[in-house]
């Protein structure tokens, strides 16, 4: 059997349990970023909201993931915590979609770009390979982290459900 | 930072007054609209983390149609109808005159319908504030998603996101006698309005 749990907005899990089911619902302009060391099989999943923590505020607790900024950095710590090799992460990323298509509204309101251009940058930053991403778009997604079998879904509404 | 604090009682009642008298007045739009009588429920007022906005209106992977506006001037904000995507497609029947049950997924057309319909009850609602306060309103045109409630919620929720931990959410049910329309009508105020309201209008009472 499968437990799916569900990893809220700003909320980061990490699970070693092979029964364990991450799942991020109805990804917008959000991002879903998973972490898997599929030798200690440990894997963690980050839905972040937001791409910067606004004037230099602090981290607002280690298991924070609201901002991209902060949110990957405490999404790898707790990996490394759960006994995951930094070296061997296979790094997946879905959402950043820009939902609002009305024709002015649409620059002002692209946080979904601005999130996934965060979160390359951060990547960039700590020297982290991203291994598959399906980003941007204007169509909501689902993302899924099966900690048995090292496997990542992404679901859009109306579609079957594909690896990431 | 929109604290707890900053909503007295004195201003929720302002606020709900106000809203009240909007949410009737975009009824009546409704009501002329689809050519039948929209009933309205009393809207409640609620201070949300907006970190839980998703499981307020239920499943976030949920399919649902919603109708953004965004509005500027004196006191800006945001405005979002989230109807369930069953309840859309008999609201696009009524809104291009079909039988029911005839609309079986949203086009161009039946989006443009629904888009229509919420801009109505948008300006319906912004023109009832602005007598209400003697404030001006610009909207933008609608915008309509068709997608999982999480991701339309997104739009609020990174929005407003930047500057408050909570939203001050404005909450009705619009109905149509016996079949009930059930759509989540949200207002999110900026921050921005709230002060000007507190300080613009606080002293006229």
């Amino acid at each position: 059997m499968t437990n799916p749990i569900s990893v809220g907005l700003g909320e980061i899990v990490i699970s070693k349990n092979p029964e364990d089911v991450l799942v991020a619902y109805g990804l917008g302009s959000c991002l879903g970023i998973s972490m898997i060391d599929p030798a200690n099989r440990v894997a963690g999943l980050l839905h972040a909201v937001l791409p910067d923590t606004l004037n230099g505020a602090e981290n607002e607790t280690p298991a924070s993931g609201k901002y991209i900024d902060h949110g990957i950095e405490n999404l790898l710590s707790l990996m490394a915590q759960a006994g995951a090799n930094r070296n061997r992460l296979a790094i997946r990323m879905a959402g950043g979609a820009n939902m609002l298509t009305s024709p002015g509204l649409k620059s002002t309101f692209d946080i979904g770009t601005r999130n996934i251009e965060k979160a390359r940058a951060v990547f960039q930053k700590l020297n982290l390979k991203l291994t598959a991403e399906e980003v941007g778009g204007n169509k909501g997604r689902t993302v899924r982290v099966y900690v048995a079998e090292n496997r990542v879904t992404f679901k859009v509404i109306g579609e079957v459900e594909q690896d990431l | 930072m929109l604290e707890n604090n900053t909503f007295d009682q004195k201003l929720l009642e302002m606020l709900t007054t106000i809203t009240s008298e909007g949410i009737k007045n975009a009824a009546d739009g409704f009501s002329g609209m689809i050519g039948r009588k929209i009933e309205v429920s009393n809207p409640s007022l609620e201070l949300v983390p907006l970190l839980t906005i998703p499981e307020i209106v239920g499943g976030p992977e949920d399919d649902a149609v919603g109708v953004y506006l965004r509005f500027e001037g004196d006191m800006p904000g945001q405005i979002m109808m989230i109807i369930p995507y069953q309840k859309a497609l008999e609201l696009a029947d009524l809104l291009m005159d079909a039988p029911a049950g005839e609309t079986k997924q949203l086009g161009t057309l039946e989006r443009s319908a629904l888009g229509e319909l919420g801009n109505l009850c948008g300006s319906f609602f912004l023109n009832s504030l602005a007598k209400t306060v003697r404030a001006n309103f610009r909207p933008s045109p609608p915008a309509v998603m068709v997608d999982m409630v999480g991701a339309i919620l997104d739009v609020v929720v990174a929005t407003a996101g930047g500057v408050n931990e909570h939203v001050l959410l404005v909450h009705s049910n619009l109905m149509d006698g016996n079949r009930s329309v059930k759509t989540d009508f949200w207002v999110i105020p900026d921050m921005k309005a709230l002060q000007n309201l507190i300080s613009k209008n606080y002293a006229y009472d």
